[in-house]
């Protein structure tokens, strides 16, 4: 039962702070992508994980068994965390073959040489890569080194693997590809994986749980889907899903009970939450975030506004709507497109419409707009 | 976390231990050394007793910063030297960098003919030893006013040769900037290899002119390089003994360093103490004002771009003429020392170079009582082999500790980039660098006469030789080793924490396989520098530690100036088929440890 555990996990570096007191439980055979923009502290997170940065403070359990802890000094070297480790630039020793290369881990661990030479012919066969053992890592393509790192990772079977960024050397069909096979991969190992990306979309398709950080601090931990339908602050809101998210600045005032009348000028809407009634102050600052899909086109939509510019990409149809100064993108499926200039009608139709405040940037709730 | 608990996780890791050790040792024997140098300047010694009316062997004095500063004698001791020292120093720099700079610049640059040939050939006067083209000067160009025999321009054209072109500032300034110009080259050449020639390009797109190019765009890119360039020539240039020894002191032009030696080897090492203080100060000085121009934005010597082949500027017509002059005035600087050795060792009677005056007797002769005080030829003198077993010896034990001292400091100091303590050593290991050497050798003098602790006085032993070589030749081992890191991702050895594979597999195995020509240059700097150094071991050996470059010296004062170009015909050829050898077999090369591309 490999899981994770981090406690109060703090790094700083001199005085900046690159991870603020994380707490992280990753379970067995879990998926997790850690996710957020540059400078979040992600890539650093997972090298206190797999021991190559030592926390300034906290405790991290792997295994059940203490891998680190600041009190108690506690410091158990990488390779005695049973881990692997997959690097951005894939770190292949560049004078050694790519059979050199994965067997070496073997050897080191006194591996009998028929025993190396079997596990490594099953890797290369595993990852597709049998023809190129003799040559160099500078004689292979991006695509082929980054299968190499794969099976020198996998080499020693490790229960735990870490990945920094691999894809993002490689170019985007290369990269669509890779994907389904780390997925593959996933299964096929029955291991625990840890991802790190700055890639929203990387994360939401390969992860069965996204970690979302920002300077530090732990933003959102759940699945996929939950992050993108109920995100808990505006940050995440913004940060997940492509096209972003259309945010309305506007101002609140409690009506029936429990709906929120929302003024923005000249747009009037009335929001109706999903679940409990919320109260707003009135006249309080809000943000509404409307996903582009859920903003229909449609003959009778009860809007009605220009459009802006068009994005069709065949499967599907990015357009901006200009309504009253106001922009907002949707997305409409099936290759349709539109002319700049031309009158649409839309309309609201999901309850999956979120309102947050504006000065805390929560997530205060999700509903239907009429 | 608890400071035993950092503590000790700190001290896990190989780099930081690597950090701590060379900290505390840089510091003993580098830092510790100038205050046992200033104590020396203000101390009575045994030779000074005489002098410094009614005080005892170890007594405080101010004596002799006065008389070295502030008596009627100081215009002779120090004002005078130290004004020929800069101006020997200038003059240096200024041939050095013009030479230096413009074969650079047509080797890159234009298209010229026999480029490789011409490089390989303009490197060469930087590995033979300094003196090489000072005692070839002589041979060529003394004259018979001095006293002594004629030269061989004087034998061959009867034209008697001036005092200031055969003696003094003179060819002091042009033996020395021939011997710096390839350092020039190969660090003025690295930046405009470097050199992304987009950016010259761009402003070729914009319509300007060549000219226009080269001095907006070109010339201010290389100019820190340049500047830097300038600093270490002129430091080196200032630490210079043994050229202005043979050019200088027949016509008793005094330089600091010749000075120094004079009053360290003679009655007044006090003086000399102060002039090894003062060079120091000049070479810390410019280490200062030379990491403020590298560390400052306007510095781009770490520009690399992608060099696609910017277009070379045609000399047209003056392809052949220029191209067959630049190779045969390099041609002359490097093959014709070599024969005048050769032919200087063959001649009984100095000045006479009729066939029948030629002999073997230096060479292979057994020694007759008229002639050298029955000093036996050369390849049949024990004394000579011991010396030459000895040089042997300390280049290699030298290249072997300064070389792995400098991967090790290197690596420790790549990983730990940015953190005070790697600053620390990285400065440290490189401050040797700009200490002149005589003065460094004073140093050593100093701080190991005596009992240091658990050390015993080393003056007198091989090891304080192979300690002081190690210490001064660190720069170029670290220097290389640094730039290898650099270039090594950090995840290539972390690929191999995760692994289990420990720190030594990882840098016999991973590491230094990857970067070995750059670190094996570490290791061939340093042993051709020792092979030939002379200031740095010269206030050092005794009859007993006796090396071939301090024996041709002795040698050469003593006027039996055969033996002194055997001798040296032996180390040039020595020198440079070991740097031929080890550069063919391994790729290492002596570029990298300077700091070239």
């Amino acid at each position: 039962m490999p899981e994770i555990i981090l406690k109060n996990v703090t790094k700083k570096f001199g005085k900046s702070i690159a991870v603020d007191n994380l707490n992280l439980k990753i379970e067995d055979r879990e998926f997790v992508t850690l996710l957020g923009p540059s400078g979040c502290g992600k890539t650093t997170t997972l090298r206190m994980i797999a021991g190559l940065e030592t926390p300034t403070e906290g405790e991290i359990y792997i295994d059940g068994k203490c891998v680190f802890s600041s009190n108690e000094g506690i410091d158990i070297s990488p390779d005695k965390r049973n881990v692997g480790f997959l690097f951005q630039n894939y770190a292949l020793w560049p004078h050694m073959t790519v059979y050199k290369n994965i067997s070496f881990g073997l050897e080191n661990m006194k591996w009998e040489k028929d025993r190396i030479k079997e596990r490594v012919i099953k890797l290369l066969e595993m990852l597709r890569i049998s023809e190129y053992s003799n040559r160099y890592p500078s004689e292979l393509s991006g695509g082929q080194q980054q299968r190499v790192a794969i099976a020198r990772t996998l080499a020693t079977g490790p229960k735990i693997l870490f990945m920094d960024e691999p894809l993002s050397n490689l170019d985007a069909k290369l990269r669509m590809e890779m994907r389904t096979e780390l997925k593959r991969l996933h299964t096929e190992t029955d291991s625990t994986f840890v991802y790190v990306t700055h890639d929203q979309l990387e994360a939401m398709t390969l992860s069965s749980k996204i970690c979302l950080l920002k300077e530090g601090l732990l933003q959102q931990f759940e699945p996929p889907l939950d992050i993108y339908h109920n995100p808990s602050n505006f940050f995440v809101a913004d940060f997940v899903g492509s096209p972003t998210m259309n945010i309305l600045e506007v101002k609140g005032e409690n009506v029936n009970l429990d709906e929120v009348k929302l003024s923005n000028g000249k747009i009037q809407v009335l929001f109706i939450p999903k679940s409990s009634s919320i109260t707003v102050q009135d006249g309080q600052k809000l943000l509404l975030g409307i996903r582009p899909e859920d903003i229909s086109i449609t003959e009778n939509g009860e809007n009605e506004g220009t459009i802006y510019s068009t994005l069709p990409s065949g499967m599907e149809t990015v357009v901006k709507i200009e309504l009253d100064g106001l922009i907002l993108t949707c997305v409409v499926f099936g290759g349709v497109d539109f002319n700049i200039g031309e009158k649409v009608k839309f309309s609201f139709n999901s309850d999956k419409n979120i309102l947050f405040d504006k000065k805390s940037e929560r997530n205060i709730a999700s509903g239907k707009l009429i | 976390m608890n400071y035993r608990n950092r503590l000790r996780s700190f001290l896990k890791k190989p780099h930081n231990i690597i950090l701590v050790s060379l900290a505390f040792i840089l510091i003993y024997l580098t830092i510790i050394p100038i205050f046992t140098i200033i104590i020396d300047t203000v101390t009575v010694h045994q030779s000074e007793l005489m002098r410094v009316k009614g005080s005892r062997v170890g007594d405080f004095t101010l004596y002799h910063w006065g008389k070295v500063l502030f008596s009627s004698a100081s215009r002779k001791i120090f004002y005078e030297p130290f004004l020929n020292t800069m101006v020997v120093a200038f003059g240096t720099c200024f041939v050095a960098i013009t030479l230096g700079g413009l074969v650079a610049w047509l080797v890159t640059r234009t298209n010229l003919m026999f480029k490789g040939i011409i490089s390989t050939l303009f490197i060469f006067p930087y590995i033979m030893p300094s003196w090489t083209l000072a005692m070839a000067w002589l041979n060529f160009f003394k004259n018979s006013r001095v006293g002594g025999a004629p030269g061989l321009f004087t034998a061959l054209t009867g034209i008697e040769t001036a005092n200031w072109f055969a003696y003094g500032p003179f060819p002091i300034i042009v033996v020395l900037g021939l011997h710096y110009a390839p350092f020039a080259y190969i660090l003025i050449g690295g930046i405009l290899r470097n050199m992304d020639a987009n950016l010259e390009e761009a402003a070729l797109i914009l319509k300007a002119g060549r000219g226009r190019i080269m001095r907006k765009i070109t010339i201010p890119i290389v100019l820190p390089a340049m500047l830097s360039t300038f600093l270490l020539v002129f430091s080196s240039a200032m630490s210079a003994f043994a050229v202005p020894a043979f050019l200088g002191t027949t016509v008793r032009y005094q330089v600091l360093t010749t000075q120094m030696y004079r009053t360290l080897n003679g009655l007044n090492p006090g003086y000399g103490y102060i002039m090894a203080l003062i060079m120091i100060v000049i070479g810390v000085l410019i280490l200062g004002i030379n990491q403020k121009i590298v560390g400052t934005r306007k510095s781009f010597t770490t520009i690399t771009g992608k060099s696609s082949n910017i277009s070379l500027i045609k000399l047209r017509g003056f392809r052949g003429l220029f191209s067959g002059i630049l190779l045969f005035m390099i041609s002359l600087v490097c093959i014709v020392p070599l024969i005048s050795f050769a032919v200087e060792s063959f001649i009984i009677e100095p000045g006479n170079y009729s066939f029948s005056n030629f002999t073997t007797l230096f060479w292979v002769g057994a020694g007759s009582p008229d002639i050298a005080n029955s000093e036996p030829g050369i390849l049949r003198n024990a004394t000579i082999f011991k010396g030459l077993w000895n040089s042997v010896r300390l280049s290699i034990l030298v290249a072997f500790f300064a070389g792995s001292i400098g991967i090790l400091a290197g690596y420790a100091i790549v990983k730990k980039k940015g953190s005070k303590l790697a600053t620390l050593v990285n400065n440290l290991a490189f401050f040797p660098y700009l200490m002149p050497s005589m003065a460094f050798g004073a140093i050593f003098l100093s701080m190991f006469a005596v009992r240091r602790g658990f050390i015993p006085p080393l003056y007198g032993t091989f090891a304080l030789l192979v300690l002081v070589g190690v210490v001064k030749y660190l720069p170029f081992a670290s220097r290389a080793s640094v730039g290898a890191m650099h270039q090594l991702s950090n995840e290539i050895e972390e690929a191999g924490i995760i692994q289990g594979i420990g720190w030594g597999k990882r840098m016999m195995r991973i590491i230094i396989p990857i970067q070995k020509s750059s670190f094996l240059s570490g290791y061939l700097l340093p042993f051709i520098s020792s092979m030939r150094e002379l200031s740095l071991f010269i206030l050092l050996v005794t009859p007993s530690t006796r090396i071939l470059t301090t024996m041709l010296f002795q040698y050469d004062e003593k006027g039996w100036s055969q033996y002194a170009n055997a001798i040296n015909l032996l180390i040039v050829l020595f020198v440079v088929i070991s740097n031929m050898i080890v550069t063919k077999v391994t790729g290492a090369s002596i570029d990298k440890g300077i700091g070239g591309q």
